[in-house]
């Protein structure tokens, strides 16, 4: 196993407002790091700083070895990470066709076959395949964002909040495409349910304040009633 | 800081001593018209500047009101008796119909975003242009007319001073208004228009006093500027006044009452200078074109234009870092987080 | 019916230029929120490049090549000079494209002197087609014809090809664009180099049709195109289209029987779209 993505004392300013105050995280190759904190902790703009749409003001962020901190988004994004929003930025007047099309970097045959994989990991958007993706449900819009993120061969992908917003049935069919997912790839989930977070996560990473303040494997944090109590609120 | 202030006070009242005294060592009929033509512009900056600097709104079509005050007193003068109670009645009539006018304007589009704003201002501008070009009856068109001005103002010196008089009063009433409670909301709309609204302030009806207030001032500045040239045509409704002000104001310094007023000094005596060269060197017809690109650098690298620049020096050479980092904090990029 | 009839065709000519100057509006609105108060002034060099060109050739379709030419070199060095400085400030960019408006017509008179010029029609675009009792300038129907060309080829760029797909993408969220990998700031380079070459393209268009060039025409035909863009809803490529539509025939049909107030009518419904619809007329994505 070894280190895909390591986020050093990373320190993100929005505006005049200083959000991340000191954020370390690691990600290990092949599996699922869920990012867990209270709502406004700082975990979305973990995202969202890895991913270059709010740049980190100091500290390092390193991917496959290189140093990615100073990069623009869509370099950051070629070099094989996928970003699945918290409010999905499904293209509305997109059909579900086009959707995946812009994110395709490459439309050869592999791109296709890949393209295949992708739909039967989400078989509801063969269904819709010429709606526009703003006349989805809730749970497909979610289903379209992960396949776009997905549809290119992605060696890190970024899901925020997948749940969010969802019926239980429908949480479990998203669950059940993450795990898919993670055979393929390595993850990085915000997730606020925590039952779901331990389903499918290795290791955590806990946000507080805008700050890391720890991390290690789900099954400690399992255990470890006082911790969640302090900072996640369940007993 | 107090000190400070009457240090500045001290200067401006002896530079208005100076140029009230100006015609007395003078006779220099050309820098008596140059100089009028700056006090005139100076207003019109000014009031433009109410908007832009103070408010953070940009509006393209300030030629109107201007050219509101310049066709009221014209025509009233031109129509009734060229008097002085005339000329105050005119110059009273153009600041009420351009504060309607704007009040009107304001409050219909003051709640569109700026790109709106300026771009509806600028059409209405347009509106009101074809407007003095087609209402032949009042306007005479293209060509304009002539008028006789009032009597008192035969003697240029005396329009002279009482051009500077409204620059003074105006600075003054603008001065007191900037510094009231009402100016310190404008200029929080300016810096964050939604945290001042969530602080329970309803900044449309800020923004459209503020736009009022910048109507009735420059078309005071237009009233004044046809009796200077005792003639008026459609000149005085088009982009040009609008782009004049502009300039004056950002080449200036935004956000301060001086700058446009040292803005209208300068680009008024390059035209004066510049346009002269023009008889010897073509290229100095287009004299503008070197305002047009000063201004365009200026926006980009020195928002806060000469007296912005000016503070920096000043505050390198006292070495207060405080006052040089807030010259530097350009008002204009003030809205760049709320978009960016 | 011989009047009404000579009155749309005007109508809709006026309209399809002011449609040219609008599409790259709209679009470069759309993309990235940038409203070019230069972009009149890319029309007036088209018109005053294409007349030009006419002179020198001889060629009318040189000359409209020449123009869109003048038109992308120009939207590129106003991309990278004056829009990119302050790309996401909207004070800014609106002060800054407003100034470039005025170095671009005074650099007009500086390179093709400050007297307007007249502009001639090619011969075989010259005089008109009598058919059925009705006469028909054919000038006209080029610039229609024209006109509908224009839309359907970039019509089928934006619903047909990777990149007209990024750019309605890139219309909706621009953020996600980027995170899916693609450098939108280039992306919007094109555009807005495509933009000018419609604008130049409808300002080598209008020399001929209005006879003279002047430097004044890129404001006037702005205002005409930024009321379009504001009826047609911001960022609406078809929207554009019907309110240019729209516009060209009212200011035609008011011409002709209420003159005093043709460009009223057009500012009056700009204004009442902007008050009580002010994602526009034809569109019915917010604003």
């Amino acid at each position: 196993m070894s280190r895909l993505l390591t986020l050093e004392n990373v320190h993100t300013h929005i505006g005049q407002y200083h959000i991340l105050q000191g954020v370390s995280l690691t990600a290990e190759e092949g599996e699922v790091t869920v990012l867990l904190g209270r709502n406004g902790a700082g975990k979305t703009t973990t995202l969202r700083t890895i991913m270059g749409l709010n740049p980190a003001t100091s500290g390092t962020i390193h991917y496959g070895g290189q140093d990615i901190t100073k990069l623009p988004t869509f370099s950051i994004a070629n070099g094989g990470i996928g970003y699945v929003p918290e409010d999905q930025a499904v293209f509305t007047t997109l059909t579900v066709e086009e959707n995946l099309k812009v994110a395709m970097r490459k439309e050869d045959e592999a791109a296709m076959a890949r393209q295949d994989y992708v739909l039967t990991l989400f078989p509801d958007l063969k269904k819709f395949w010429k709606k526009e993706g703003g006349h989805l449900s809730g749970g497909q819009k979610q289903m379209l964002a992960m396949a776009r993120a997905f549809v290119n061969d992605n060696r890190l992908m970024l899901i925020d909040e997948p749940s969010k917003g969802l019926a239980p049935i429908v949480i479990e069919s998203v669950m059940e495409a993450i795990r898919e997912m993670k055979k393929q790839t390595t993850i990085i989930l915000v997730e606020q349910n925590f039952s779901m977070a331990a389903g499918v996560g290795d290791t955590y990473t806990l946000i507080d304040d805008g700050e890391t303040v720890q991390s290690g494997r789900m099954e400690d944090l399992v255990r470890d009633e006082e911790l969640k109590r302090t900072y996640l609120g369940i007993a | 800081m107090i000190s400070k202030l009457q240090g500045k006070n001290f200067w401006l009242i002896v530079i208005a001593a100076v140029l009230a005294a100006f015609p007395l060592f003078s006779d220099s009929r050309t820098m008596t018209i140059l100089l009028t033509q700056i006090f005139i512009f100076s207003i019109l900056a000014m009031s433009y500047d109410i908007l832009l600097g103070y408010t953070g709104i940009v509006s393209f079509g300030h030629a109107m009101f201007f050219g509101v005050g310049a066709y009221t007193t014209a025509v009233i003068l031109d129509r009734m008796e060229p008097t002085l109670g005339m000329f105050l009645l005119s110059i009273a009539a153009g600041m009420l119909i351009a504060g309607i006018i704007s009040f009107i304007a304001g409050l219909l589009t003051l709640r569109l975003k700026s790109h709106f704003y300026a771009m509806f201002t600028m059409a209405l501008a347009g509106l009101f242009l074809v407007a003095a070009e087609k209402w032949r009856a009042v306007t005479n068109g293209n060509d304009g007319f002539t008028f006789r001005a009032p009597e008192f103002f035969q003697d240029r010196t005396m329009f002279y001073l009482t051009a500077l008089g409204c620059l003074i009063v105006v600075y003054l009433l603008l001065s007191r208004f900037v510094a009231s409670p009402m100016g310190r909301v404008l200029i929080a709309v300016r810096e964050n228009e939604q945290r001042t609204a969530s602080l329970g302030y309803k900044t449309l009806h800020y923004k459209v006093t503020a736009s009022v207030v910048a109507g009735i001032f420059a078309s005071l500045a237009g009233s004044l500027y046809s009796v200077s040239l005792r003639f008026v045509n459609t000149s005085v409704m088009t982009m040009d006044i609008t782009l004049d002000a502009l300039l004056m104001t950002i080449i200036g310094g935004v956000g301060t009452l001086i700058g446009p007023i040292l803005g209208a000094t300068v680009i008024e005596f390059a035209q004066h200078y510049l346009s002269g060269l023009a008889r010897d060197y073509p290229i100095f017809e287009r004299w503008i074109i070197f305002f047009g690109i000063v201004y365009i650098l200026a926006v980009v690298f020195f928002p806060q234009g000469i007296v912005g620049w000016f503070r920096q020096v000043r505050a390198k050479r006292s070495g207060k870092r405080a006052a040089a980092l807030k010259a530097k904090q350009p008002v204009l990029k003030a809205k760049a987080e709320e978009n960016g | 019916m011989d009047l009404l009839l000579n009155l749309t065709v005007n109508g809709l000519a006026t309209g399809m230029l002011i449609f040219l100057l609008a599409a790259g509006l709209t679009l470069i609105f759309g993309l990235m929120s940038v409203l070019n108060f230069a972009h009149g002034g890319l029309f007036a060099w088209g018109a005053f490049s294409g007349v030009f060109f006419y002179g020198v050739t001889g060629s009318f379709l040189i000359s409209v090549i020449g123009a869109v030419l003048t038109g992308i070199v120009l939207g590129f060095i106003t991309e990278k000079l004056i829009i990119k400085p302050v790309y996401g400030n909207h004070v800014q960019q609106i002060l800054i494209t407003l100034g470039f408006m005025l170095v671009l017509s005074e650099m007009l008179k500086v390179v093709f002197g400050p007297n307007q010029i007249a502009a001639k029609t090619p011969d075989y675009l010259s005089g008109s087609w009598e058919a059925g009792g009705v006469i028909l300038i054919k000038y006209r129907l080029f610039i229609i014809l024209v006109g509908l060309l224009v839309f359907a080829v970039v019509q089928f760029i934006l619903k047909r090809t990777k990149i007209g797909l990024i750019v309605r993408a890139g219309v909706l969220n621009k953020e996600m664009v980027q995170a899916l990998g693609i450098d939108i700031n280039k992306v919007f380079l094109y555009v807005f180099m495509a933009g000018a070459a419609l604008a130049a393209l409808a300002g080598a268009l209008m020399a001929p049709y209005s006879g003279v060039v002047y430097a004044e025409m890129g404001l006037e035909f702005a205002i005409l195109a930024f009321i379009v863009v504001v009826i047609g809803g911001m960022g609406s490529f078809p929207g554009s289209l019907l309110a240019a539509i729209l516009v060209g025939l009212a200011g035609s049909y008011m011409a002709y029987f209420v003159p005093s107030l043709s460009l009223a009518v057009n500012m009056i419904l700009m204004a009442v779209v902007l008050i009580f619809r002010p994602q526009g007329l034809f569109t019915a994505k917010e604003a």
